[in-house]
């Protein structure tokens, strides 16, 4: 078989991030009634990334003003550092090494995203908060921690004006543009993180909407261009104010083939957030090619 | 109403007893009808929160959270924060603090200094005892 010279995207992977999942993480709570549903949707992810031994993960995820603050908050950001520190978000920090970056190809996502017009905020220190390290955690056992390096990139979901949803699948198909036009082997997963529905504050908090995290998990996967259409209002309407964070499993379904193969799907609704779990394989750029002729 | 409990609520801020309609219009949010119960961190709003939000993010560093915990009253005082922040965390007013205009990502960092997590501050902004919010939940011991 003849080598792979360029970059490309090899699949993408969608995970809730969340403060509790962390806590139970860390109390071992694994196998408890409670969690064992979530954490267990987790396990084929780990064989699937150990079978397909990406060069990159892209992960993306909204910051939880801990790298950034309200005094300046970018609409689109990325790291091109080469290690990210471990963020305290108010009650200490989660005890994990430091989370390898990939300089060398962030900096020519960067060129190649701001050439494309996705005029984003470039970093060279970020620390990384649950955001990033619920799924990160989730997906390597700790022997393998951390053998793929990661470049974060953050979405704006906290403070309106937030992207739109398909701004966001744009940005997607911008960065499989970029890791195509890369001359080197690099196999890159692409990681979209949030909850699905899900409300954090107001009277209205506690709201989820299973039959609509079902379809949306539908959608995602067969049809994101509608989901791409759709408004925040709609979106906040349907899955609560802090759904719309759905926005970022676009940037990840944009940046795969038009046609995915689904391998792995899970949905764990305990307390406040509907939690979704899937795999998806990038079918490549030949069923990209069949399907537009 | 009588007169007295009149001017008391006279006296309340206007984003505590009403709908507060923010003058921003946008294709992606319908500002002009809020979805009830739901408080977008946007525009004044934002703005109003913004001190208060400030002195949330202050709990990242392990020396403020030892400070707080030696003197809140001093540490809130030294802030600068005003007397109705003050209040609004004095009381553990989750909902007040919302209203006026803070991130429930701010919310965290200060109730955890309580020792309060995320859906006790839920069941309090929905008006409820946290025993009657987790009545509501799937899972009872996932929090």
């Amino acid at each position: 078989m003849k080598a792979v010279q360029h970059g490309r995207i090899i699949g993408g992977l969608g995970s809730p991030h969340a403060p509790s999942i962390g806590v139970a993480y860390n109390t071992g709570k694994h196998e408890t009634p409670a969690w064992k549903p979530l954490f267990d949707g987790y396990k084929p992810m780990q064989a699937w990334l150990e079978a397909k031994n990406p060069d990159l993960l892209i992960v993306v995820a909204n910051d939880h003003a801990n790298s950034f603050f309200f005094d300046r908050y970018p609409t689109f950001a990325m790291s091109v550092a080469a290690e990210h520190e471990i963020a305290d978000e108010g009650w200490g920090k989660w005890p994990l090494p430091p989370v390898p970056g990939h300089s060398e190809f962030a900096w020519q996502l960067a060129h190649s995203l701001v050439d494309q017009e996705f005029d984003i905020a470039v970093c060279q220190e970020m620390p990384l908060d649950h955001g990033w390290l619920t799924p990160l955690s989730c997906f390597f056992p700790p022997e393998r921690r951390w053998h793929v390096p990661v470049i974060p990139i953050v979405v704006n979901v906290l403070q309106p004006p937030i992207p739109s949803a398909k701004r966001c699948f744009d940005l997607g198909r911008a960065i499989r543009r970029a890791v195509e036009a890369y001359p080197k082997k690099l196999d890159v997963v692409m990681v979209g993180t949030g909850g699905l529905s899900h409300q954090l504050s107001g009277e209205r908090f506690g709201f989820n909407n299973t039959p609509w995290d079902q379809e949306f998990l539908d959608l995602i996967e067969t049809n994101p261009e509608k989901l791409a259409r759709m408004t925040h209002q709609e979106l906040m309407e349907k899955g609560g104010a802090d759904s719309v964070e759905e926005i970022m499993w676009l940037v990840m379904r944009g940046a795969l083939s038009p046609k995915v193969r689904r391998v792995h799907r899970n949905y764990y609704l305990p307390m406040v957030t509907g939690f979704a779990q899937v795999i998806f394989e990038d079918l490549g750029d030949e069923a990209t090619a069949r399907r537009a002729a | 109403m009588s007169m007295s409990a009149k001017k008391q609520a006279d006296a309340r801020p206007a984003w505590e007893t009403e709908v507060e309609i923010l003058p921003i219009r946008s294709r992606l949010i319908d500002f002009a009808y809020p979805i009830p119960g739901t408080y977008l961190v946007t525009g004044a709003r934002a703005q109003r929160g913004y001190r208060l939000s400030k002195f949330c993010m202050s709990f990242m560093k392990p020396e403020v959270r030892a400070k707080w915990k030696e003197d809140a009253e001093r540490y809130m005082r030294e802030f600068g924060l005003s007397e109705y922040e003050q209040s609004l965390i004095r009381d553990q007013n989750w909902i007040g603090m919302i209203r006026y205009g803070i991130s429930p990502f701010m919310i965290f960092k200060l109730s955890s200094t309580f020792g309060v997590g995320q859906n006790r501050t839920g069941a309090a902004m929905r008006g409820e005892t946290y025993e009657e919010f987790m009545k509501t939940r799937n899972v009872k011991d996932a929090s």
